[in-house]
């Protein structure tokens, strides 16, 4: 096996997906595993029933932790909720994400710790979703008692109700009254994650004081994964084009990231070991500041080890990098799986690393001379591979089928990376240098409203996209 | 003493070429602000024109919802268009919170 752990991470993932299309019990399961544990012990020498022996291991493994994953602890508050009981909960615990205000009503998700009912106190653990409304100033790690009724999922879409489940979110509790939510004044949050929101509403600040709405909704998804200034139909427009990827901190702007801190140590003259001490703490803040979402975490971590590869001067292998990445996410929590970002995120850097060199090669490109055609034939080489890898995807989950998007990526991802840049150096330049700040604004927004205008011009062309019913 | 190397030179660079880039849109926009494609291209980036959207168009504003779109689209066939953002307050359900809300996802042309 060249590449061992991407051929393990496979069947790990297959373990998770037949497992959750039957139905067998966790014992079963790992019951298995051991079995095949054994067989593989015993047959320690023996080249290939070892690594078949290993394979179905590794599949139950996957199996075991898909099952393990869906026994909720006796403590958890699912536990408690009975649909009998009619009268409120009180519930004491502490934000778990940054609150989302949208019209008068906030929305974050509830570390539960503590649950009354019928005037006995239980401790327990887990989250919930939590809908607020006339409430404000909530932030991250504050601790709360809130009283409400808990329901599981009601009034939510879909696709919504499958996205909380794979979180392991299973119940929604809808405050009506301020007086219900009673603020203990103090916070139970993560250190780096208090600080990692402190530096996002700094970021958020000068972006909105610099740059006009909408551009700055744009760019604040971009750069900080902050959606809630982005127009409805600002983003059914790149839904259409297929570039809605853009809108949402990924693999890409993480890279950037990485690639600006490292630039700016080695302007300062930093040693490539202190170069890489700095970086990774600070692609770890990153991460936080924006979310932590899956793309997000697959692209940390895979940065992080071409880093260390590149720190220990070893060749960096992606598909051993990929793996690793996966079996981090899934490890921790297998349902992740069936999330769409997850799937797309792995699927178009999969299909980019695949397809690309050997469409390449195919088509001769590396005997290209003209230097322009051959980075136009690049461009449009990537943004064909990841089409090609996720458009059954996005088929399926968003009802709609995009011709446009070969030729949107190849016009839009320059300019994103360039808005990206722009950005970041907008934010570099107003907390060092305030006066410089209002012309990184000026062509940051140039850039945005460019990138609007093509894409407006782009899904206005015919047949650039059609919705499937 | 001044060595950069080839990495450097282009990140310098590229901040010197945003910083002037920035610095003649900065110029143009104050200067010419009121020229029309001046102002098509940046004011009304990422807004839907109220003169020509359609229902599923409005209805992608979080705000507006499918009657809203309706009445929206009966008074603009009633008034034969709208010359002024502020018209729609003089439809049924929009209150003053609610222009607020929509009125920047909107603009007239």
């Amino acid at each position: 096996m060249q590449r061992p752990l991407a051929v393990l991470t496979f069947f790990f993932c297959l373990g998770i997906f037949v497992s959750s299309q039957i139905s067998s019990s966790f014992l079963l399961a790992y019951a298995l595993a051991v079995i095949f544990f054994s067989a593989s012990l015993f047959s320690f020498k023996k080249g290939l029933v070892f690594n078949i022996f290993l394979f179905c291991l590794v599949f139950l493994l996957g199996s075991a932790v898909l099952k393990n994953s869906g026994t909720l602890p006796r403590c958890h508050i699912f536990n408690y909720v009975s649909y009998q009981h009619n009268q409120p909960y009180m519930i004491r615990g502490f934000i778990a994400n940054e609150p989302q205000v949208k019209f008068r009503r906030t929305a974050f998700i509830f570390k539960a710790q503590e649950i009354q009912t019928a005037n006995l106190h239980h401790r327990c653990c887990g989250d919930i979703l939590v809908y607020a409304k006339s409430t404000k100033g909530l932030s991250y790690g504050e601790e709360l008692i809130l009283k409400g009724n808990l329901s599981k999922y009601i009034g939510l879409q879909q696709s919504y109700r499958n996205y909380l489940h794979n979180q392991g979110i299973f119940l929604v509790m809808r405050i009506k009254n301020a007086a219900d939510i009673v603020r203990l004044n103090k916070n139970k949050g993560f250190v780096l994650e208090i600080f990692a929101l402190w530096l996002k509403k700094k970021m958020e600040g000068i972006i909105s004081k610099y740059i006009p709405s909408p551009a700055a909704g744009v760019l604040e998804a971009m750069i900080l994964g902050e959606r809630k200034n982005v127009g409805g139909f600002i983003n059914n427009a790149m839904i259409k084009s297929g570039t809605v990827h853009i809108l949402v901190v990924s693999g890409f702007n993480t890279g950037l990231v990485a690639l600006i801190i490292i630039l700016i140590l080695k302007l300062l003259r930093f040693s490539k070991k202190a170069r890489f001490y700095i970086a990774v703490p600070l692609l770890l803040l990153y991460c936080l500041l924006t979310g932590a979402s899956n793309p997000v975490v697959r692209a940390t971590i895979m940065t992080i080890l071409y880093l260390f590869a590149y720190f220990v001067k070893s060749e960096p292998d992606i598909y051993q990098s990929f793996a690793i990445a996966a079996l981090v996410i899934l490890g921790i929590n297998p349902r992740q799986l069936f999330d769409v970002g997850f799937q797309l995120s792995f699927m178009s850097v999969f299909s980019i690393v695949f397809l690309y060199p050997r469409l390449k090669s195919f088509l001769g490109l590396n005997f290209l001379k003209n230097k322009s055609l051959r980075f136009i034939a690049d461009n449009f080489l990537v943004s064909f591979s990841a089409w090609i890898g996720t458009c059954a995807f996005v088929a399926y989950y968003f009802k709609i089928f995009s011709p446009v998007t070969v030729l949107a990526n190849m016009l839009i991802v320059p300019l994103a990376t360039l808005i990206t840049l722009c950005g970041f150096s907008l934010i570099i330049f107003a907390f060092l240098f305030p006066p410089l700040a209002p012309f990184f604004a000026s062509s940051s927004t140039l850039a945005v409203a460019l990138l609007l205008h093509i894409n407006s011009f782009l899904i206005s062309i015919p047949a650039a996209y059609f919705y499937l019913t | 003493m001044f060595s950069l190397t080839l990495q450097e030179r282009r990140v310098i660079l590229f901040l010197i070429s945003v910083a002037l880039t920035g610095i003649g849109i900065d110029f143009l926009v104050k200067k010419y602000s009121r020229t029309k494609i001046i102002a098509d291209f940046y004011q009304d980036i990422g807004k839907i024109n109220l003169n020509s959207a359609d229902k599923d168009t409005l209805m992608s504003i979080s705000g507006i919802g499918e009657k809203l779109a309706v009445r929206i689209l009966e008074y603009r066939s009633q008034k034969g268009g709208f010359h002024d953002l502020e018209e729609l307050k003089n439809i049924k359900s929009i209150t003053n919170y609610r222009y607020e809300k929509i009125k920047d996802s909107l603009c007239i042309k």
